[in-house]
């Protein structure tokens, strides 16, 4: 019998760990939480380059301040940026 | 000496730049307001070497690989013109970023002085910097800044340490090795090594006392101004409050004041010439050049006004929230919210507007933007509209109003057409855009932008507008054997005979006459001769007198004498402003297309776009007022089939190259 509960309990911590993984780009981020950027999702090599002076690249952190209408503002290094969904979907964290 | 200055966008550098050289070059509160190079020599007082030195202003760059126009400018300006002496502008509120560029621009053989500007900002935030440790750290001298102050702003040390530093070599601080620059990993590697260093350097030096990415009242204030419903009523709201005040409040109470001295001026020339003077000359001088000039520049204060009020919106930061809220709309006709930008500075003057375009990074969206931007009724088309309003619609204000909305439907409708004649019906491209720190607006800045403006509209007034009216009255005053023409046979003058042939194309707009064929065509080397022509072709001087436009009792003879309806009026007006815009004006856009299909090709656009919607405007509106159509309704829809199916003919052929990119990519 407790190795039942005991089953229980492992099935619903899994279940919020995976739910948790389906925050996989910024698009989905939630506001003002800190995320490590995992890479840059795009066959756009310009913009990779681009992101990367601006300190966007892979182990850099990026915060979502807000979301208006389809674009989101995030912080990185000090200077606030807007951008798209689709660049957003593109930041994979 | 040559001392160049670089740093990322809107880190300040113009700004520094007109500090230290006196100049006023145009300043703004978003990244890519400088698109070329400026140079202008250092002020006495600030330059105590004894030698002249040369600053020069260059745009703003992340970084010296070049990705975009601006940042190859710096690139090939630092490689090819061997500056003496580098001053790196560096944000002293983003030190993160900043230094990634500094870094680069130290391993140069050219010594670096650092400019640590806005610091009067970091002070208000709490944040502090070490400055000798920052110093030691990067290895060449650092000095604080304010460039926005006019006194104790630290630049004459700057120019000290810039001058001293002049021959010495430069130690750099952080050296990439093994860098195989055609490796893109290589490169890539190194590069982070590069930012490695920078945040070892920036955490070391620096004490933020907030988080930089904690929300702040400018956060709220974003959510707010580019909200998803309230960011357009809230910009709609502050372009008419802009329009309102230089249209309807202040400008016309300043035009007042000025049209009375020209009124003054007219008197006193008149008396002056007394009953002697041959009445060719006597009319030439008050009805052709007093007059025409007069009609223009009666307006230059309503153009200030609105100059101004542009100014201090490009100052405070908000135009790149407007280009959030719009993206949204522009991303389903092919554009970016980029767009508006150059759309909302080219209601003040197209060419500016144009220019602004550069900072679009794509080439599509960057050469349609800059076709787009002249039907944004600019400055110079408001007497235009004034005259016509005032004339045939008893200074209604919707005449005005829907001119710019028109503009703005074209715009729509133009940038559709575009996206699907080039084939990119399909074509996804990012948008990220820089949002600076609002700050209050510089009444200061906005006014010595103003006055430079303004001094440029009176310029041009006093030599090409002058010259085109005096021309003009001479063209209408002789014919081809230099004889003066008899009253009432104006139409053997040489004006005549030039302006009839075109008169002709004109005859299914409703205007086919050679004075309106004539006043258009003046009209493509300043938009206001079209006011100063009509001025001295009708010798309506007498009734133009831009006593704020309210036409005493002029307005029906003037009318009469044009002879025209008023649906014919408002096709001529629409005419006017939706053709190819001043010469100086396609010069911009010659710059900016960087390639003649293009070029002829938007031209042509903008020619096919002003005849048809003028046809348009013409057939229906008679259409309405008297039910039927003008005259030379079938003529006139020969060309304008003409044009709409070899516009449609080229959609298909783009839409069948976006079908292929899709299978091809599927």
């Amino acid at each position: 019998m407790e190795n039942t509960i005991f089953n229980k309990l492992i099935k619903r911590s899994t279940k919020s760990r995976s739910k948790n993984k389906n925050v996989n780009n910024l698009s989905k981020a939630s506001i003002n939480v800190e995320y490590n950027i995992k890479r840059i999702e795009t066959t756009d090599k310009e913009m990779v380059n681009f992101l990367f002076t601006l300190g966007c690249y892979e182990g850099e952190t990026v915060t979502v301040i807000s979301k208006l209408a389809d674009n989101f503002v995030i912080s990185v290094k000090d200077a606030r940026y807007s951008i798209d969904t689709d660049l957003a979907k593109a930041i994979n964290i | 000496m040559k001392i160049a200055l670089t740093g990322n966008p809107n880190s300040g550098k113009t700004t520094l730049f007109n500090a230290i050289t006196g100049k006023i070059e145009k300043v703004g509160n978003w990244a890519g307001v400088t698109i070329d190079k400026k140079e202008g020599l250092i002020k006495n007082n600030l330059n105590l070497s004894g030698k002249d030195i040369i600053a020069v202003d260059l745009p703003g760059a992340y970084s010296m690989s070049p990705f975009t126009s601006e940042e190859n400018i710096t690139n090939e300006f630092v490689n090819n013109e061997n500056p003496d002496v580098i001053i790196n502008i560096v944000d002293a509120t983003n030190l993160s970023r900043s230094l990634f560029f500094t870094s680069q621009l130290l391993e140069l053989d050219i010594p670096v002085v650092v400019a640590l500007n806005k610091s009067d900002l970091n002070v208000r935030k709490e944040n502090v910097i070490d400055i000798k440790k920052l110093s030691a750290q990067l290895g060449c001298p650092v000095v604080e800044t304010v460039s926005t102050k006019t006194s104790d702003n630290g630049l004459t040390e700057l120019i000290k340490h810039a001058v001293s530093a002049v021959g010495k070599g430069q130690k750099p601080a952080f050296k990439a090795i093994d860098v195989d620059a055609s490796n893109e990993k290589s490169v890539r590697a190194a590069d982070v090594k590069r930012y490695d260093f920078v945040n070892t350097v920036v955490n070391a030096v620096e004490q933020r006392k907030t988080k930089s990415s904690n929300q702040n009242v400018q956060d709220a204030a974003d959510r707010i101004l580019a909200n998803k419903w309230l960011g357009i009523p809230i910009f709609v709201g502050i372009m008419w409050l802009v329009f309102s005040i230089s249209q309807t409040y202040v400008g016309p109470f300043i035009a007042d004041i000025l049209v009375g001295w020209i009124d003054g001026l007219t008197e006193t020339v008149g008396g002056m010439l007394g009953e002697s003077v041959s009445p060719i000359l006597s009319a030439l001088l008050l009805d052709g050049i007093i007059g025409g000039v007069g009609a223009v520049v009666g307006f230059l204060p309503l153009i200030m006004v609105l100059f101004f009020l542009l100014a201090l919106l490009e100052d405070c930061g908000y135009m790149a929230r407007v280009a959030v809220v719009m993206d949204r709309f522009f991303k389903k006709v092919g554009l970016s919210g980029k767009s508006i930008i150059p759309m909302v500075i080219g209601t003040g003057c197209a060419i500016p507007g144009v220019m602004a375009t550069r900072t679009i990074k794509n080439e599509r969206q960057r050469r349609t933007t800059a076709m787009l931007t002249p039907f944004m009724p600019c400055g110079a088309k408001i007497p235009v509209i004034a005259l016509f309003a005032g004339v045939f619609f008893n200074d209604a204000a919707w005449v005005a109003t829907s001119m710019y909305f028109v503009g703005i439907a074209i715009i729509i409708v133009g940038a559709l057409i575009v996206v699907r004649i080039t084939g990119e019906k399909n074509a996804r491209s990012f948008f990220i855009m820089e949002l600076p720190e609002y700050r209050f607006p510089s009444f200061k800045r906005a006014a010595i932008s103003t006055l430079s403006r303004g001094k440029a509209f009176i310029i041009k007034a006093g030599t090409i507008i002058l010259l085109c009216n005096a021309i003009v009255h001479i063209m209408q005053t002789f014919n081809w054997q230099l004889q003066v023409v008899a009253e009432g046979a104006e139409n053997t003058s040489i004006l005549a005979s030039i302006g009839t042939p075109f008169a002709i194309l004109l005859l299914p707009l409703g205007f086919g006459v050679w004075q309106l064929a004539a006043a258009a065509i003046t009209g493509f080397i300043a938009k206001e001769n079209v006011v100063g022509t009509l001025a001295v072709v009708y010798g309506i001087t007498n009734f133009i007198d831009t006593e704020a436009l309210e036409l005493v009792d002029g307005a029906s003879s003037v009318a009469g004498v044009m002879g025209l309806t008023s649906v014919a009026a408002l096709a001529y007006l629409v005419f006017n402003l939706f053709t190819p815009p001043c010469f100086a004006a396609i010069g911009a856009m010659n710059s900016e297309m960087e390639n003649k299909k293009w070029l002829w090709g938007g031209i042509a656009f903008q020619f096919g776009m002003g005849y048809v919607v003028s046809f348009f405007t013409y057939h229906v509106g008679t259409l309405i007022t008297e039910g039927g159509f003008g005259q030379y309704f079938i003529q006139g829809l020969i060309p304008v089939s003409l044009m709409i199916g070899y516009v449609v003919y080229l959609m298909n052929k783009g839409n069948k190259v976006a079908e292929a990119k899709i299978k091809q990519t599927a």
